[in-house]
């Protein structure tokens, strides 16, 4: 039985037969490629790649600290936003971005846990490390980024210091997936129901959770999608009228709570948590409607990613922090310091713009 | 006399419908079985429950001696039983070959791979029998309807049937090919294969059956022997009574003053390279003939501007007009009756009165509304006057008779008051019956002023409907023969593009 | 028969209007199901404010909806709608904050869509493309173009224009206790002109027919080309509509992620609602229940707390009962119309 030889000819055969034309274009692309970029033009400088998880104005900051960086320590950068922000699609640009002779990666990776095989491979043709989320199991060089239980119990503290006598509380977030998410809302729970600090609690998304006052009614998650985001609060406050507080752990959920209370007319009633800094939820704190915001300085991750991925590029590992984890202190805006906060994101943002 | 294939008391059931009820038949080695009787009657139910696509509710059938239930075609084909579409079921972008061992290839060995040379050897064999004169690897789809139908054949052979069942099969053939078709059958019977033939074609039926079978409503209305094999015993089987001979015209058409549409040198994009001049009075019936692909349906169509002409122009009442499509036709009075009425014509989904009202409805609406009143009484004035057989303006379409389906496409067409009707094969699929009462219509419509352009395959409504006959070839206009010089043979004669100098024709 | 529910042509017919109605009531029944089983579980479900939620999320998505019906209806499909939507959405507060008056900037952002809907019905249309490719690549350009326009950032109105943001969130009147949403009224004068339009019109017949058999629609003499390019321009107006009326009402709008998948809940609405994919069938009061249905199971997972996670198994399980439903149906219809063939058949022989 000659099986090889049998496919070899069939396989032949019929290629030949349907694929005249298509053999036809493409020697004839592949002469246009060969002509259009010449090989070996890599250049030697510093050549970073600053991945995001997606795309939203948190990352617009952080892209701003990358720039500043860029100019100050005369770097190539490339800031990627992926979108739509599954693994997959992270995965295939930093694939294109080596291809483009990129030296050192910062990403923050969708899934961590599995996407740490490819980030592993990753740490043998280029500098690695994470922010904003960790791949802790991975071989990255070293983490920058605010722990998120500790942020999500400083926003968890938030509605303790609002309700002094607890009530029902629930959380909105894109999803759950996500190392960040997860963390920050174990944070909101554990503050809100008193219990010791302990990161490696993990409570399910359907579990009965209360004490200290609080109930922790409800978990909902919206795939990154603002008017479901603001259409599960509303079904929420149907559902739990006597709703005391929500917390909105993605940028865009604080504002979807915002909008959809003053649908419901119930602004100034129920008290809302929130993270990051969207224009619409520092107008919040502002107006009074949001109590405060849990910035995570995302300026510095973008600075900071790229000042220790230049140096790593230049052999010098002393800027590693100790742990491979550099924590960037979380910033709680209440209406105290918001306009100051606001002054330094403008300048902030500034300094990214100036190249 | 033996039998070879035989099925008693066949039931057959649908929703609503007893389709056989209690049919025989059978049919033996060497024999050409004619299966006749009008749509509906039940001859492609029967034919599906002995080549297995339907399964009989009730009744037995045998085969070689033993029962017979074959459970799908492939099951039917594999044990001797073979079943050549009506319209051909061929694949068009496979080869010949590919078609013949469709479903059966040879393999290499243990792997899914076609064994090429084994089903090309194969494929070239049955083509030889059945006289095909065309290789194993071509392209379906280059091949014209009666080589298609010798595929076909030729896959039933290569599935060494031995009763080979011919449903229609020549009803989008030339009449060469037809007579190809007719000495294959005539061999297959030499070689004792049993073949079941079914055709509208009762000429065909007189030249090649051996017996017949005539089918009404499901049952069996008779059995008709070599000896006992007429016309008339047919068509009285079929209808269940007599039918007036359809030999004269019933009204005499009076043509009159100048002529309403008139084709100048007219260059259709089907056949670059011939004019065709042409002239219909009012009052005048004018029969288009010619072979399949002889251009009368790209002509009607290139008038009727659903083709652009490549050259030349139609003129309406003298006027030269150009159309960029039907919209402009219809409303320079012009209305085509399409060939194949249930792709062309109808939306057979909806009832009368949506399919009447389709061609007209800017005409009966205020303000872009559609005025319901005005259209119902349109399609009640239709269904009267045409005669229509239904329960209401609002039955579906798809439940009517061949017949009424076609006087609903053309009572749309009426609808809207045309003065020049084009017709393109005016009673395909209608029952014998029904095409009587069309032609009366047609030559009542012509007696009131109405110019009608028809083409036709069927010799017998060329002669018995049309003032004049003008007979294409390849596009061209090879004759135009009168009413009293119209026959068979100077028809036929100029449609095979020979005898353009033929006694009595006016050559262009 | 209302004019709001065009679902077929011949309705007086036995077997179509069993067909047409019957599509009709069988998305009522689950509507009523849904409505019954969720505030027998939890009567808050009754409440105005809940009512009133699921009335917003209803017209918004009914809009977009009754919009991918018409494409539908000519067996077609537009899969663009999404997209429309975020780039529609992503255009307005620029053109607010370069000084464009509101009325003005609505517009021409409205006439960006119906111009969206065009090219795609001139592409289908002159060209011969196929709607599915045609609507495709609009998906991927027009999520990449309200992208680039913003530079990927989040735009909104903020706390400014609040008189054009109550067409989204306004309660322009009561009904006892309940505050009747302005995208409400938004969607009921939508529906009745796509009804009249469809059930009625001189164009809109043409659509049905030519969704039936363009063939023969064309041999008729209706103006085929330009019926299927107005069924385009619709379906992307529309969705422009739709995009405006999103935008007002969440006030952010991420243009990577603004209407995500809204094509298939548009289609899925259309479909649930009566429109056969194998075009000629259509009813805008079935598409509007369509979307009724759609929003009220959201609504219900949450109500009955079911879990975010299990969303899209209920909501596809739902659709796959609607399809399975309609299919029997059609079924029915056809053996009503067999036996009606039968009788025929008695009555001509007899």
């Amino acid at each position: 039985m000659t099986a090889p030889n049998h496919l070899l000819r069939e396989g032949l055969t019929a290629m030949i037969h349907s694929a005249r034309p298509l053999l036809a274009a493409l020697s004839m692309g592949a002469a246009l490629l060969a002509a259009a970029c010449q090989p070996g033009q890599a250049d030697d400088g510093v050549r970073i790649a600053y991945v995001s998880n997606g795309v939203d104005p948190f990352w617009d900051v952080a892209a701003a600290g990358a720039r500043a960086a860029e100019a100050e320590f005369g770097v190539d950068v490339e800031v990627v936003f992926p979108s739509p922000a599954t693994a997959e699609v992270q995965r295939q640009k930093v694939q294109d971005l080596l291809v483009r002779g990129i030296n050192a990666v910062a990403i923050s990776p969708v899934d961590a846990e599995n996407m740490t095989p490819f980030l592993d491979t990753l740490t043998e043709k280029v500098h690695l490390i994470t922010h904003d989320s960790d791949a802790p199991k991975s071989k990255r060089r070293c983490f920058i980024g605010v722990d998120n239980y500790e942020a999500g119990r400083a926003c968890g503290e938030l509605l303790v210091e609002a309700l002094p006598d607890g009530g029902e509380v629930a959380i909105f977030v894109g999803r759950l997936e996500q190392d960040n998410a997860r963390l920050r809302r174990q944070g909101v729970i554990d503050a809100l129901l008193g219990r010791p600090a302990d990161a490696s609690r993990s409570d399910a998304v359907d579990a009965a959770l209360s004490g200290n006052g609080f109930t922790i009614v409800a978990t909902r998650t919206d795939d990154f999608d603002a008017a479901r985001a603001k259409s599960n609060v509303e079904d929420t406050l149907v559902k739990y009228p006597e709703l005391a507080g929500v917390a909105g752990l993605f940028a865009y959920n604080a504002p979807a709570c915002v909008e959809a209370l003053k649908g419901a007319g119930r602004l100034g009633t129920v008290a809302i948590a929130s993270f990051d800094e969207q224009d619409a939820t520092l107008d919040g704190i502002a107006a009074g409607h949001v109590l405060g915001t849990v910035s995570q300085n995302p300026f510095q991750y973008g600075y900071e990613s790229v000042r220790i991925l230049k140096a790593l590029c230049e052999g010098d590992e002393s800027v590693l922090p100790e742990g491979g984890i550099l924590s960037t202190p979380p910033t709680v805006v209440k209406k105290d310091n918001l306009e100051a906060f606001r002054a330094k994101l403008k300048a902030d943002i500034a300094s990214g713009s100036g190249k | 006399m033996t039998t070879r294939l035989s099925a008693r008391g066949l039931v057959r059931r649908f929703p609503g419908v007893l389709a056989l009820g209690g049919v025989d038949l059978d049919a033996g080695p060497g024999e050409v079985v004619a299966l006749v009787g009008e749509n509906g009657a039940g001859k492609s139910t029967l034919l599906k429950c002995l080549a297995g696509l339907e399964q009989p509710d009730e009744g037995s059938m045998t085969y070689e001696g033993g029962a017979w239930a074959p459970r799908s075609t492939a099951d039917a084909a594999s044990g001797g039983v073979a079943l050549v579409h009506q319209e051909l079921c061929l694949a068009e972008n496979l080869s010949a070959a590919e078609n013949i061992g469709l479903g059966r290839e040879p393999r290499r060995g243990w792997m899914p791979l076609v064994d090429r040379e084994v089903l090309r050897e194969r494929a070239a064999h049955a083509l030889e029998r059945v006289g095909a004169t065309f290789g194993p690897d071509v392209k379906v789809e280059t091949l014209a309807a009666g080589q298609r139908q010798l595929v076909e054949i030729a896959k039933g052979i290569d599935q060494d049937a031995r009763v080979l069942i011919l449903d229609e099969p020549t009803s989008s053939l030339t009449s060469r090919e037809t007579a190809r078709l007719f000495e294959l059958v005539h061999q297959l019977r030499a070689d004792d294969i049993t073949v079941l033939y079914v055709s509208h074609r009762l000429t065909e039926i007189l030249e090649l059956a051996d017996r017949a079978f005539v089918l009404r409503d499901g049952q069996n209305a008779g059995h008709l022997t070599r000896d006992e094999l007429t016309r008339d015993a047919m068509v009285r089987m079929m209808v269940g009574r007599d039918l007036a001979p359809p030999a004269a015209r019933a009204v005499a058409g009076e043509a009159a003053g100048a002529p309403v549409l008139e084709l100048k040198e007219l260059v259709s994009d089907a056949f670059p390279a011939a004019a065709v001049d042409l002239q219909v009075r009012p009052g005048e019936l004018v029969g288009l003939a010619g072979l399949v692909g002889a251009g009368r349906t790209e002509l009607l169509e290139t008038v009727f501007g659903l083709r652009a002409p490549v050259s030349g122009e139609v003129r309406v009442e003298g006027q030269p007009r150009r159309f960029r499509g039907p919209r402009d036709a219809a409303a320079a009075g012009l209305a085509l009756v399409p060939e194949d009425r249930k792709l062309q014509g109808l939306l057979l989904e909806e009832g009368v009165r949506v399919n009447t009202a389709l061609a007209t409805l800017d005409r009966r609406s205020r303000r872009g509304i559609v005025d319901r009143a005005a259209e119902r009484e349109v399609a009640a004035a239709q269904v009267d006057r045409l005669g229509v057989r239904t329960s209401g303006i609002e039955q579906v379409v798809q439940t009517l008779s061949g017949g009424n389906q076609q006087k609903v496409v053309v009572g749309r067409w009426l609808a809207a008051e045309p003065a020049i009707l084009l017709m393109d094969e005016p009673t395909r699929g209608v029952d014998v019956g029904a095409r009587e009462e069309l032609y009366l219509l047609l030559e009542r419509l012509a007696a009131e002023g109405l110019a009608v352009l028809f083409a036709s395959s069927d010799m017998e409504e060329l002669l018995r409907l049309a003032d004049r006959v003008v007979v294409l070839h390849d596009g061209q206009v090879t004759g135009t023969l009168d009413r009293s010089l119209a026959t068979e043979e100077a028809v036929m004669e100029l449609a095979t593009g020979g005898g353009l100098e033929a006694e009595g024709s006016t050559t262009i | 028969m209302t004019n709001s529910s065009g679902a077929s042509l011949a309705q007086p017919d036995a077997g179509s209007r069993l067909a047409g109605w019957g599509k009709v009531l069988g998305i009522f029944g689950l509507l009523v199901a849904i409505v019954v089983t969720t505030g027998a579980m939890n009567p808050r479900f009754f409440g105005a404010e809940n009512l009133e939620n699921v009335l917003q999320r209803t017209a918004l998505f009914g809009i977009i909806g009754i919009g991918a019906a018409f494409p539908i209806v000519t067996a077609g499909i537009d899969l663009s709608i999404g997209s429309v939507i975020a780039l529609v959405a992503t255009c307005l507060p620029p053109l607010l904050d370069a000084g464009v008056p509101a009325g003005p900037a609505v517009i021409a952002v409205l006439l960006l869509a119906a111009g969206l809907g065009l090219i795609h019905g001139l592409l289908i249309t002159r060209l011969g493309l196929q709607p599915f490719v045609v609507t495709l690549c609009g998906l991927l350009v027009y999520r990449g173009v309200a992208r680039y326009i913003v530079d990927d950032q989040t735009v909104g109105f903020g706390d400014s224009y609040d008189g054009l943001r109550t067409l989204a969130t306004g309660r322009p009147f009561s009904i006892g206790a309940l505050d009747v949403p302005a995208p409400a009224l938004v969607l009921l004068a939508v529906a009745v002109l796509a009804a009249i339009f469809l059930g009625r019109s001189v164009w809109g017949r043409w659509m049905l027919a030519l969704g039936r058999n363009p063939t023969a629609a064309r041999y008729a003499g209706v103006p085929v080309e330009r019926v299927t390019i107005l069924a385009y321009v619709i379906c992307s107006l529309l969705a422009g509509v739709g995009g405006v009326l999103f935008a007002l009402d969440v006030n952010s709008v991420q243009p990577a992620s603004m209407g995500n998948f809204y094509e298939l809940y548009a289609i899925a609405a259309a479909v649930l609602g009566g429109c056969s994919l194998r075009g000629g069938e259509g009813s805008i009061l079935g598409v509007v229940l369509g979307a009724a249905v759609m929003r009220l199971l959201y609504n219900s997972i949450v109500l009955l707390g079911i879990p975010s996670q299990l969303e899209f198994a209920i909501v596809g399980g739902v659709l796959l009962l609607g399809a399975i439903a309609d299919e029997v149906v059609r079924r029915l219809a056809e053996a009503r119309r067999a036996r009606e063939r039968a009788r025929a058949r008695t009555e001509r022989t007899t």
